[in-house]
């Protein structure tokens, strides 16, 4: 442990995440990786957050279809992270002594890399999930977990009632001191969702997640182990309030609102902040093209897309191309994705390097979701849709119809 | 290509380029939407493996050194070579700025020579194109000649070009032209050479007073070096004035163009600068146009190229204009034939209009 490589805060992002609620967009990448808002991918979002937050030793916890996401970070260099101390480093499960296992939940994820953050002698832990949208100071909130002398942070948003059961709800006191945890409940005490961000004392976590691996009933999982053992032992867990925008994209129906919200100005979610910037690995293409017969409104186009035909209320990505007479609406378009001539898109995702043939049908226009969730189609990465094929709302196409 | 170095002269031709060069190097002169003219050269440089490169600086170097840095956006800051940029100045002896690339190499003849590198590619750096360099220094070596100089056809116009007569791909003479002509074999200003042979013939012309490598080298040497033409089939934009830049901006409109400068061999790199992707409003309408991310469109806008962060107000008409980094093109307001620098403000009503054949320039962080 060598006190010139200490770092005040090492932050973990758990990027392991199956994703299976995102279907065929995450068949072959894992849910961090999936592409947002034109440029930047879901992870781009903590990664960013964490170097505006002046945190510049980050753990990308990877297990599940981990090739794509490392090639993503690479050395960090396009989020500042290419650091001489500190920076992006990518860990995956390994082999250690004897043994070697996958990640068996959030907690064990850490707990197998507690050498790696021993390393950095840090005091405190910041953990992460790697599938939500948010601009987030993680600063701030470390200030108040020093304020508060505390052992656990959890940053956590007020939902309304009816949503509260589908979060983990923290209950606390009026100095925001957390009495109480309950996953999921049926009749929610409070509004208090977690965020799944978490800022623990090292040297506290570090213990507990040690005891917890030595417990063979624990499914060694922050929110159903970890949390209520620290509440069980009347340790100072403080809820941090948070107030801004904040989105889980864990189905394909919030992945698509999110990107929607992206279009509305009073959605609160803004990427063009000068002083919180979301930075993502550039793709080194040329400006996008509106060719004479392009008609496009309320919508957001990015670098290297060529549009011939109508997009209204959609994302077109880096690379995609909209033919002549396509009409795209209420949709997003991934990056490298090929819409052809008359194709018409509604509601829908059609995800990277897709081919929807002349006169396709993907989708339908919706007036709004069905019991919350929209019926958005999606065309999975590579898949090639023939000419005039329908793809029906809610339909996944893996590989090709 | 591990036996190339590259050398680019960061200034060409400022004099004629006016508004546009008064705060820059025509080296880092905006061009396409999102990037500057060198970005083509360099890119080609790293394409091709060539990664020694030392760019000579005349003046205004500032705005080259903000965009290059340390070459990173390039894959140029390496251990072993990358970029050494040299300021003016750089020979104890000189009293004033280079004149010519004589000089200019001259003043670089240690970097040159200390390089590991036998062969050196010269390169000024107004020229965009997609090129593989590597095809360069095969015919260079299958031709067995001094010196290989890249060529294109194209019309001459008013602007000062080099025309090469050549038989079969040897140069048989050269002479400038500054009268607009039928399509002829111009020169692009980019040659291979050996090492050793460069500075001697440098070290030889420079101790005579001579500054101009073209006509105190090529030209008078024609009979005793052998000259390989190497034709460059696709496009070649060669920027030395106003007019030039438009009608070469203008040109990349053309998906034939694009195709041959953005998807060739090479990908062209750029500084990154994490610009949003553009944002289209309600009463957006954008034809035949090149739009960088970070804009924001509420207007009309028609055969244009809008560099990141311009922003055009609903009612307001950007046509046939090129419009820099940060301009805001505001409500009601009309541009026309015209190009305007980095961080303009057309106001609010205010209408903006050149020729085609006199496009009017608006100077960088002005409000019209």
């Amino acid at each position: 442990m060598n006190s010139r490589n200490k770092k005040e805060c090492v932050a973990m992002l758990l990027a392991g995440g199956q994703g299976t609620r995102l279907g065929v967009l995450t068949h072959d990448v894992a849910k961090p990786a999936v592409p947002f808002g034109g440029k930047y991918r879901i992870i781009d979002f903590p990664l960013s957050n964490c170097i505006n937050s002046d945190i510049d030793t980050i753990g990308v916890l990877t297990q599940y279809q981990p090739f794509e996401l490392n090639q993503y970070i690479g050395n960090g260099q396009p989020w500042d992270l290419d650091r001489l101390s500190g920076g992006a480093y990518v860990l995956p499960p390994y082999v250690k002594g004897k043994e070697g296992e996958w990640y068996k939940g959030t907690a064990n994820a850490i707990y197998q890399n507690i050498n790696f953050i021993d390393r950095f002698n840090p005091e405190y832990v910041l953990v992460l999930s790697g599938d939500h949208i948010y601009k987030m100071d993680y600063d701030k909130m470390l200030r108040a977990h020093k304020e508060k002398s505390a052992d656990c942070t959890i940053a956590v948003i007020n939902v309304s009632i009816e949503e509260a059961s589908r979060f983990g709800i923290m209950n606390t006191d009026e100095n925001d001191r957390i009495y109480e945890f309950e996953e999921k409940p049926k009749q929610p005490k409070s509004t208090n969702a977690s965020m799944g961000i978490y800022v623990f004392t090292w040297s506290v976590l570090r213990r507990y997640l040690i005891d917890d691996e030595n417990d063979p009933k624990s499914q060694n999982d922050f929110g159903k182990n970890i949390i209520p053992r620290m509440l069980g032992d009347g340790l100072k867990l403080y809820a941090y309030r948070f107030s801004g925008y904040w989105k889980d994209v864990g189905t394909i129906s919030s992945l698509w609102e999110a990107n929607m919200d992206l279009l509305n100005p009073e959605s609160g979610l803004n990427l063009n902040d000068a002083s919180w910037k979301i930075y993502a690995r550039n793709s080194a293409e040329p400006p996008h093209f509106a060719a004479g017969s392009a008609e496009i409104v309320k919508s957001i186009v990015s670098e290297g897309a060529m549009v011939l035909g109508s997009v209204k209320r959609s994302i077109v990505s880096h690379g995609a191309y909209i033919g002549l007479g396509a009409s795209i609406e209420d949709s997003v378009i991934l990056p490298g994705a090929t819409v052809k001539a008359g194709a018409v898109v509604r509601h829908a995702i059609v995800a990277e390097g897709a081919v929807v043939g002349e006169g396709a049908k993907i989708g339908e226009a919706q007036k709004a979701p069905i019991k919350g969730e929209w019926q958005i189609a999606v065309v999975g990465p590579g898949a090639k849709i023939a000419p005039s094929v329908v793809v029906a709302p809610a339909e996944m196409v893996k590989e090709g119809k | 290509m591990n036996d190339v170095m590259g050398v680019i002269f960061a200034s060409d031709n400022e004099s004629k380029l006016n508004e546009l060069t008064i705060h820059r190097t025509t080296a880092s002169l905006p061009f396409c939407g999102r990037y500057r003219l060198i970005d083509f050269t360099l890119s080609n440089f790293v394409n091709s493996g060539i990664t020694q490169i030392g760019i000579v600086t005349r003046s205004n170097y500032s705005s080259l050194m903000d965009h290059i840095r340390m070459g990173r956006d390039w894959d140029l800051n390496r251990k072993n070579g990358g970029l050494s940029i040299f300021p003016p100045f750089v020979l104890n002896s000189s009293r004033e700025m280079y004149k010519g690339k004589i000089e200019a190499i001259y003043s670089i003849q240690g970097f040159i020579r200390r390089s590991p590198e036998q062969y050196v590619l010269l390169s000024n750096s107004n020229i965009a194109m997609n090129l593989d360099f590597d095809k360069v220094y095969k015919s260079h070596f299958d031709s067995k000649a001094d010196v290989t100089m890249l060529v294109h056809r194209a019309k001459t116009t008013t602007s000062r070009r080099l025309v090469v007569e050549e038989d079969a791909g040897v140069v048989k003479d050269l002479y400038f032209s500054q009268s607009p002509s039928e399509e002829k074999t111009l020169g692009l200003n980019v040659y291979l050479i050996k090492k050793d042979l460069l500075l001697s013939l440098v070290e030889h012309e420079y101790a005579r007073g001579h500054v101009d490598f073209e006509k105190d080298i090529l030209m008078k040497q024609l009979d005793a070096l052998k000259i390989n033409a190497y034709m460059v089939e696709n496009h070649a934009a060669i920027v030395d004035d106003v007019r030039t830049y438009y009608n070469e901006s203008m040109k990349v409109l053309d998906p034939k163009i694009r195709e041959e400068l953005f998807y060739g061999e090479s990908v062209i790199y750029t500084k990154v600068k994490d610009s949003v992707p553009t944002i289209y409003k309600e009463h957006a309408a954008v034809k035949n146009s090149l739009i960088a991310d970070g804009c924001e469109i509420d207007g009309l806008v028609e055969n244009s190229i809008l560099f990141r962060g311009v922003k055009v107000a609903r009612g307001a008409e950007v046509r046939n204009s090129i419009v820099m980094e940060d301009g805001k093109i505001m409500e009601n307001s009309s541009v026309c034939y015209a190009i305007t620098d980095k961080n303009v403000t057309i106001s609010s009503g205010r209408t903006i209009s050149g020729y085609e054949s006199y496009p009017v320039v608006i100077v960088k962080d002005k409000t019209v």
